[in-house]
């Protein structure tokens, strides 16, 4: 068996900037995404897949533990992509986060990173050029820019949630993944 | 014959001996294979910095491997000056005795070593006279019949024992598995699965004999399963993470999960999941480690190996499905339906299921391609199984008792007149116990 997919790589009529998805968010963050429904007050921080407002962010955060472990990954589609960029997102931020950190120092840290410069598949800094296709345009470049900001923020957010439950932590569970690296690249 | 002597079995592994009797259900010892001699370990006979300062051999034997392999060479008692087993450990932490295991990856590589391993097992732990008992002795499948007459020699010529049969681990495994109220047809087909420390073996047995072109081995086992917990726990930075605790929490917490994003998600509703284990050090102190993930992670490596080694990625289930693939289409049907597991790495709570259900996704999958490619034949679908039984620790060992206790027993054996009158090519050859026509 060997590392998991996504569930997305079944939805169809995806649009594709390159050959990265823009997938629906559950967001507040404004951007390009298609925004899905908010969760009812007080949900469980792990939305079962088949709730409508299920996303890729609380996928690649389900299944990042898991992910993480491996070095060889097949890219079956677009959605895949996402897969891995957030995977790779999240070790970034796990970098990030010290074990003496407060659960407000790690949330200003998180949001830095989130909101930090960052490259787009196509610039000479993303390392999975082989994988992913540039932009075509500036215009689609500028629109993938703002698209993969909500996708970093949404990550970072629940990210949070999750390393600091009920606002103690961080977790060594988590932090514990920090080393690893999925398909022995990195941002 | 009324009154027999029960049979010595003797199960000597890489990395354990199991000694005891036939008839008995479990071994009256389990010690490492190791011996401990003086100084200069193995080849290294030169000036060790344990060495005693007078030297403990004649001139002419330190050099030459082929003279130090015949004690009657050697003067003095120097050659009596040894330990075997845990003792042999503790001796080889003291100064003045270096360990040497006779025993590498299933096969007698020192016999000098192995003999003196043999006369200590039977004169001061099991305490037999040898000739009063039959020997049951175990073999790794496709060792040369050399090593047999080798075996055979010591076993008749410097212990004079009664007789000598010498059983395939294997199969004897598959014997063991006869105590499953699962097995029905007590069959000697089966394909069995034997992890212990070092390695990992897939071995097809067709009716007792083993189908040596299939056998496949996979360099994961119980030491690379104790390396992961070991990595895990200090990712963590767990105040211990030493090898021994590694070992402890493998043996101890261990299970396999059916699904490993499942698992996480299930530790995160459950809390109580997350266990701690004390650690005691010898001086007293103790320290509480947490365990976690490693509980399930551990022996995932058997089923997705790429977690744990980057140059060795075919997950077992896949490779008992090769290995079946590859023998004679018509043991195939027999292969599936009794898969044999034996040895420590197998005693993973659920660790049987998981392999069956992988392995039956695995043909499922195959006879629905079959199925569609041949348009519109139906199969009658093939029958997976794993046997889990309460012997699998030493089941070789175990089977080795169970056949070893049977009257027809010392018929099969090679008695000590056999050997004399015909010399240690007798050996080569043993009639198939517990195969069809006996018992």
């Amino acid at each position: 068996m060997p590392a998991y997919h996504s569930i997305f790589l079944e939805d169809r009529d995806v649009p594709v900037i390159g050959n990265f998805p823009v997938l629906p968010l559950r967001t507040r963050t404004r951007g390009p995404a298609y925004t899905l429904p908010p969760l009812p007050p007080n949900a469980d921080t792990e939305v079962p897949p088949d709730s409508e407002s299920y996303d890729c962010v609380d996928e690649i955060l389900s299944l990042f533990r898991a992910n993480v472990l491996f070095r060889n990954f097949e890219i079956n589609g677009p959605a895949d992509r996402m897969l891995i960029y957030g995977t790779l997102f999240i070790t970034e931020c796990l970098g990030k986060v010290k074990p003496a950190m407060t659960a407000r120092d790690a949330e200003k840290a998180l949001i830095n990173v989130a909101l930090d410069h960052f490259a787009i598949p196509g610039d000479v800094a993303f390392p999975l050029n082989q994988a992913f296709e540039a932009p075509r345009d500036r215009q689609d470049a500028e629109t993938l820019r703002q698209y993969l900001s909500q996708v970093r923020q949404e990550i970072a957010i629940r990210l949070h949630a999750r390393l600091y439950p009920g606002g103690v932590g961080p977790s060594k569970w988590w932090l514990s993944f920090t080393k690893r690296k999925f398909m022995g690249k990195s941002f | 014959m009324a009154s027999q002597t029960p049979a010595v079995v003797m199960d000597n592994g890489t990395g354990y001996s199991k000694l005891g009797f036939a008839g008995n259900d479990s071994p009256s010892f389990v010690f490492p294979t190791a011996i401990a001699t003086k100084a200069g370990a193995g080849s290294a006979a030169g000036s060790g910095p344990g060495r005693p300062p007078v030297a403990n051999k004649p001139s002419f034997l330190a050099g030459g491997a082929g003279a130090s392999s015949h004690l009657s060479g050697k003067r003095g008692t120097e050659d009596l000056d040894f330990f075997i087993g845990d003792e042999a450990l503790a001796a080889a932490n003291g100064p003045g005795y270096g360990i040497n295991y006779p025993i590498r990856h299933g096969q007698i590589e020192n016999w000098d070593h192995m003999e003196r391993f043999w006369s200590n097992s039977i004169f001061k732990y099991l305490r037999v006279e040898p000739e009063d008992h039959y020997f049951l002795l175990t073999e790794p499948p496709l060792n040369p019949p050399e090593n047999r007459e080798n075996t055979a020699e010591i076993m008749f010529e410097s212990f004079n024992c009664a007789g000598l049969y010498i059983a395939v681990q294997a199969v004897l495994a598959l014997a063991a598995s006869w105590t499953s109220s699962k097995v029905t047809d007590r069959s000697l087909t089966g394909t069995v699965i034997d992890s212990g420390d070092g390695v990992t073996h897939v071995i097809p047995v067709a009716e007792g004999y083993v189908i040596g072109s299939s056998i496949k081995s996979i360099p994961i086992a119980g030491r690379d399963i104790t390396y992961f917990v070991q990595s895990l726990l200090r990712d963590r930075g767990e105040p211990d993470s030493s090898l021994k605790t590694a070992e402890k929490v493998k043996e101890e917490y261990c299970y396999v999960s059916p699904d490993i994003v499942k698992e996480f998600a299930r530790y995160d509703r459950e809390p109580d999941r997350f266990l701690k284990h004390t650690v005691t050090a010898p001086n007293g102190r103790s320290v509480s480690i947490d365990v976690g993930y490693e509980r399930f992670l551990a022996p995932e490596i058997f089923f997705n190996p790429e977690i744990y080694s980057s140059d060795f990625l075919t997950p077992l289930p896949n490779v008992v499905d090769g290995v079946i693939q590859s023998s004679p289409i018509d043991v195939r049907r027999g292969l599936y339906k009794n898969i044999v597991l034996s040895g420590g790495s197998t005693l993973y709570k659920d660790f049987g299921r998981r392999l069956q259900r992988d392995i039956r996704h695995l043909v499922d999958a195959r006879i629905r391609a079959s199925e569609a490619r041949s348009g519109g034949a139906r199969s009658g679908g093939l029958d997976v199984a794993v046997v889990t039984h309460k012997r699998q620790r030493h089941g070789p060992w175990f089977g080795g008792s169970l056949l070893g206790q049977t009257p027809e027993f010392r018929s099969y054996c090679h008695t000590k007149a056999e050997y004399d009158e015909i010399g240690p090519s007798i050996v080569r050859r043993f009639a198939l116990l517990g195969g069809p026509g006996s018992s």
